[in-house]
Formats: structure tokens, C-alpha cells, sequence
């Protein structure tokens, strides 16, 4: 977050947050939703963030990634206020994450990944795609999220999640991973080939 | 090398063919797909996929997924009424 020198006037706040920032509004709603699981929270997550954006506009500077930065924020706010009230068990501390992985060596994932044909997932509804993608933990989910769906590259995720440019590969090598063998256990339960 | 190539191979080799390198081939696959890797580079993973039937599945698998990812989740729209309310109270 780089200008700090001058505020913006409220007529280049406005300008900035109606035009710069709402064009990612359902971008970022889709990412709440996609991180809480909840309507609601979604909501609300969307809310404190356009909030904070507003509030924190100086801090922004025109002409760098409005998308990146918004996301940042989304993020931050998701960490420090839903994260903490969720009691979903499903959501793992990201030191956790990165500690338990990199103890065993990796190879928790990288043992036996079974065998998933790109024919079955063509074939996959986007219900059952949703629910593998549901059921990683959040941290996982998160990079697959920026970088599949958002297209974000390496580095503008690395300022979003606050992590080094190594570990968005290493941590999105990793949920990719996660990711094809709960899409290949999903096909197996069903019975595709 | 190509087309007829992978036929041979998935033909006379078992599917459960291996690669050696297959895990250093899906990063450097993955790496390419997110648009993280030079020409060059792409040149020297496209020539080793191309030759190698299990790199090549994986390949296929990994835009297969992406792909997926990209079309099949549903977007919700965020409504009018609420970008409305969003407005006022963050302009407050
Ligand atoms: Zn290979």
C-alpha cells in the first residue's frame, strides 16, 4: 500500500470507489462466499471490506491493481474478525497448514495420487466440482480460488495472502494436488471410469 | 513425435505407464498453465509432454480441471438493492 502524501478530495473518493473499486463487487462477493460457506457472512464480509476500502482510500494509489488490493483486504478482514467467531472445523491456521505439510516432507500428497481421467472431470456438474473445492481447507482453497478463478499470477497473490512468491507455488502445488485426489475420490465413490 | 506416438504408447503400455520425473513434470506443467514460465521454458516442457504419454494425460488433466474450475462454479450477481446499501453505508 504505497501513497501516502496527499488525500484524495471526497469528489476523487467517490470517483475512485464507484468506478475503480464496485466493478470487482461481485468478484469480491464471490470470493466471501466461496471462504465463509454463508450467505450472510458473505454479506457481511463484503460490506466491512467496502467499508475499509472506503475509509482506508488514501492508502490506495490510482492506476495500481484496485482488484489485488481489495482482495488484500477481504482477506485481512476474513483472518481477523470471521476466521476467529468460525467454528467450522474445516479451517486450519495457515502457519498450521504450512507446518504440517513441510514436517513430512510433502509427501503426504504426493505419494499415491490416484488415477482421474480429464474425460471424467469434463464430465463433472459444477455441483460436485463445488463440493471438492468446499471441502479443502481454506488456506488450500484460497490460492485455487485467486489463481483458477480470479486469474491472479504469483506475485499479486503473494501481496494478497502476504506470503512469499515460493510459497504461493509451493502452497498452490500443494492444494492442486489435494484437489484432483478429493475430485478423484469423488469419481470413484461414483463410479466413474 | 505426437499424435501417433501417444497412440503406441497407450496401445502397447500399460496405463499405469510411469514417468520418472512425473512430479517435477506437473510442477513444471503447472508453472506453465499459470503463466509463470518463459518461451523457453514452455518449449522444454511442451517437448517433454508431447513425448511422454503419462506427462501428457496429466496435461490434459490439469487444463481439464482448470478449465472446470473457470465454467462450472456458479457466479452469483450481487444485487442492485444491496450495492446500493453498500454505497451509503461506506460513504457514511
Ligand atoms: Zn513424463
Amino acid at each position: 500500500m504505497g501513497k501516502s502524501k496527499v488525500g484524495y478530495n471526497d469528489i476523487e473518493k467517490n470517483d475512485i470507489f464507484d468506478n475503480e473499486f464496485m466493478t470487482h463487487i461481485d468478484a469480491l462477493y464471490n470470493f466471501a462466499y466461496k471462504l465463509t460457506h454463508n450467505e450472510d457472512e458473505a454479506k457481511d464480509l463484503l460490506q466491512d471490506t467496502c467499508m475499509k476500502a472506503f475509509r482506508f482510500i488514501n492508502s490506495f494509489e490510482r492506476g495500481t491493481n484496485a482488484k489485488a488490493w481489495l482482495f488484500r483486504i477481504l482477506k485481512n478482514s476474513f483472518i481477523n474478525d470471521y476466521r476467529k467467531k468460525s467454528k467450522n472445523p474445516g479451517m486450519v491456521d495457515y502457519q498450521e497448514v504450512e507446518t504440517y505439510y513441510s514436517s513430512d516432507g510433502g509427501e503426504i500428497e504426493t505419494q499415491s495420487t490416484p488415477d482421474l481421467r480429464s474425460e471424467t472431470v469434463k464430465g463433472m456438474l459444477g455441483d460436485e466440482i463445488t463440493n471438492a473445492l468446499n471441502s479443502m481447507a481454506v488456506d488450500f482453497r484460497t490460492v485455487i480460488i485467486l489463481c483458477d478463478l480470479e486469474g491472479f499470477k504469483y506475485d499479486e497473490m503473494s501481496k494478497i495472502l502476504d506470503i512469499p512468491i515460493g510459497t504461493v507455488r509451493s502452497r498452490l502445488h500443494r492444494a492442486r494436488n489435494i484437489l484432483k485426489e478429493k475430485l478423484a475420490a469423488y469419481a470413484a465413490s461414483m463410479g466413474y471410469k | 513425435m505426437g499424435a501417433f506416438v501417444r497412440w503406441i504408447q497407450k496401445t502397447m503400455m500399460s496405463k499405469k505407464a510411469r514417468c520418472p520425473k512425473e512430479e517435477y513434470w506437473i510442477e513444471l506443467v503447472r508453472l506453465m498453465l499459470d503463466g509463470q514460465t518463459t518461451d523457453e521454458e514452455n518449449a522444454y516442457v511442451l517437448k517433454h509432454v508431447d513425448g511422454c504419454y503419462r506427462c501428457y494425460d496429466n496435461f490434459d488433466l490439469e487444463k481439464a480441471i482448470r478449465e472446470a474450475l473457470k465454467n462450472k462454479l456458479i457466479n452469483i450477481k450481487v444485487s442492485d438493492a444491496f450495492i446500493a446499501e453498500i454505497n451509503r453505508k461506506a460513504k457514511a
